[in-house]
């Protein structure tokens, strides 16, 4: 609700004016006068908002104005939604997957040279904008592996292929990004993994657990790793946006047809409703991340209660 | 020369030392101590390896950004008949160090001019992001009840709001231009800053020498000046540098996605350039590994000196 409030204002009072672009200079008066009317502009402010309001919850999300001028908004949406859905949903389970292990592996070895390099590493990593590694990783594979498929999620001949040719086609193609968003992230999550491990292995009840006789093994899997992931489910319901940051660069850069590409039509094409359409979904996005991490916590920790 | 140097020494000498005579005997005091807990953190610092690989790089990229004019191999990039007749897409060589773009531009050149973009958004975003932060950390914490309620449901929503898509929005909306990058920055990434404060001044709010303060009939302002400021300031400090990193960060996105000044040179334009020109095609690797190196180096930077100052003023950290 505050979202829909925050995202109505921003778009009303941002200095970029929405009439002006909505409209246009060149149309006459009268033309304009049934522009505004058309698009609700001539209400006073809280009328518009509640406009807004009934619109958003019914499922209108406005007209888009310029990229494929006059659908519907919500009807443009699905497919992009699925998209990056796949994308982002897919790569970052990966990532929590491959960086926990990695960050457990590092903690474990703490102040050993895997641990170093293996830091040192991730930490240049995760210092790397993720549009210049997919940049990178783009060049290289234009020069090196000629034949891989580095442009949109489909090739040209994909309509004359059957049912296995289609799923492999598009596989081939959102492995690229998915390398890029994945390695991106792990870094994120094996530090995060790392550090909050070696917060719980410095703990006193660590020196108890392995004085009682228990095998480093267990004493890792059954003692540290349940306390250790708690502030880990917190962070990466907070990286979560980052990671759509980082989804959307990746997208834009391999012409990926999701979200983030096309928030930067939109934005190329001054298209507002669109913009304001695909800001909520993402930030809807992130609110349900943090409901979800809230959620599992309340699982995992068994002292928090309502 | 030596006369230059003796007349460097004598500056040294004596400044300080005039400056000290314009204070009184309470700033001397105060200066006094500020010199003797900075040579204890410089101390501590200096031990810490990443730190000061940290700091040496920092400072490169701090004189390349001051001393660009000299450095850059060929003709100023503002001037209008720039580049005019150098080669198209011409490898590194001798001439052109880090080779040409498409337009004869000489990579090495552009670089060095981008640093100043980069420090400059750097430091000047993640100064507005600290007075916000600053701000609204303070008054959330120090006043309590009613404003803090509000400007932490403010600043959770803020935190919540997905970052990047936000920055995106604003920064089309705003217009392209050089200040508005800076502010849009600025005013994305104050909430973390916020949160960080509220608790730390919590805490010192409830110590004796507030009580003492309130005891003798300060007012609220004197306290906040006199006793909470100096307690938060060490932790805003750290988190300060790796605001730096994210703001440069958040600039070359920015610049990348073409929501940035067109006419500032930076390395995100650079590489904005290099991607919309196909670079990745003609295989001009020089043209992404120049300004995506100096990116890289520069956050690393700021991360490890972030990271070595955060072990310094935050003692929990240091036992391990």
């Amino acid at each position: 609700m505050l979202i829909l409030s925050f995202n109505f204002l921003l778009f009303r009072v941002m200095p970029g004016d929405i009439e002006f672009v909505l409209i246009g200079k060149t149309v006459t008066p009268e033309t304009a006068d049934e522009l505004r009317k058309y698009y609700g502009l001539d209400q006073p402010l809280p009328v518009q908002f509640l406009v807004y309001l009934k619109q958003t919850f019914t499922g209108e999300l406005g007209t888009s104005i310029s990229y494929r001028a006059g659908v519907p908004v919500e009807d443009l949406l699905g497919p992009y939604m699925l998209r990056t859905f796949v994308l982002v949903g897919l790569g970052t389970a990966i990532a929590i997957f491959a960086g926990v292990i990695f960050g457990r592996a590092a903690a474990w070895r703490r102040g050993t040279a895997f641990d170093r390099v293996g830091g040192t590493f991730f930490l240049i990593f995760y210092c790397i904008p993720t549009f210049l590694f997919a940049l990178v990783l783009l060049t290289l594979f234009v020069r090196y592996i000629p034949g891989w498929p580095t442009h949109g999620e489909f090739s040209d001949e994909y309509y004359n292929m059957d049912f296995l040719g289609k799923v492999w086609d598009r596989t081939i193609h959102v492995l690229l990004p998915l390398f890029a968003l994945v390695i991106e992230s792990i870094a994120a999550f094996s530090i995060i993994t790392r550090s909050a491990l070696v917060d719980v292995l410095t703990e006193e009840y660590m020196v108890t657990a392995v004085a009682k006789g228990l095998r480093g093994r267990q004493v890792l899997k059954n003692h540290a790793m349940p306390n250790a992931m708690l502030p880990v489910v917190t962070v990466v319901a907070m990286n979560v946006g980052w990671i759509l940051g980082g989804a959307i660069m990746i997208e834009v850069i391999f012409s990926y047809q999701g979200l983030g590409y096309l928030t930067y039509m939109a934005v190329f094409a001054y298209d507002y409703p669109l913009l304001q359409a695909v800001f909520m979904l993402e930030a809807v996005a992130v609110v349900v991340a943090n409901f979800i991490a809230d959620i599992t916590l309340f699982r995992l920790d068994p002292r928090l209660k309502i | 020369m030596s006369k230059l140097k003796s007349r460097i020494e004598f500056i040294l000498k004596y400044v300080p030392l005039l400056i000290w005579g314009l204070l009184n005997e309470r700033q001397q005091e105060r200066a006094r101590m500020l010199y003797r807990s900075g040579t204890k953190t410089w101390k501590q610092f200096r031990g810490n390896l990443g730190g000061m690989f940290g700091l040496y790089v920092f400072v490169f990229f701090l004189a390349m950004a001051i001393l660009a004019p000299w450095l850059s191999t060929h003709d100023d990039p503002n001037s209008p008949t720039w580049a005019r007749t150098n080669p198209v897409y011409a490898p590194p060589s001798l001439d052109y160090l880090f080779g040409t773009d498409y337009n004869g531009k000489d990579v090495y050149s552009l670089t060095v001019w981008g640093a100043r973009a980069s420090l400059l958004v750097g430091i000047l975003a993640s100064l507005i992001s600290i007075v916000i932060g600053t701000s609204v950390g303070i008054a959330a914490g120090f006043f309590g009840k009613i404003s803090d309620e509000v400007l932490m449901r403010v600043t959770d929503f803020f935190l919540v709001l997905p970052w990047f898509p936000l920055m995106i929005v604003l920064a089309a909306l705003m217009g392209r231009s050089f200040n508005n990058v800076i502010i849009v920055i600025g005013i994305t990434s104050w909430p973390s800053t916020a949160r960080i404060v509220r608790a730390q001044v919590m805490s010192v709010k409830e110590m004796g020498f507030v009580e003492r303060a309130r005891a003798i009939g300060a007012t609220d302002f004197h306290v906040i000046r006199k006793h909470i400021s100096p307690n938060v300031f060490p932790l805003i400090f750290a988190n300060t540098i790796l605001l730096i990193a994210n703001s440069i960060f958040s600039e070359a996105f920015l610049d990348f996605f073409g929501l940035g000044d067109p006419d500032v040179i930076s390395w995100g334009m650079m590489l904005e350039e290099a991607y919309n020109y196909s670079a990745f095609s003609s295989f001009a690797w020089w043209w992404i590994l120049a300004p995506g190196g100096c990116i890289v180096l520069l956050i690393v930077a700021f991360y490890l000196i972030g990271d070595a100052l955060d072990e310094i003023f935050n003692p929990r950290l240091r036992k391990r």
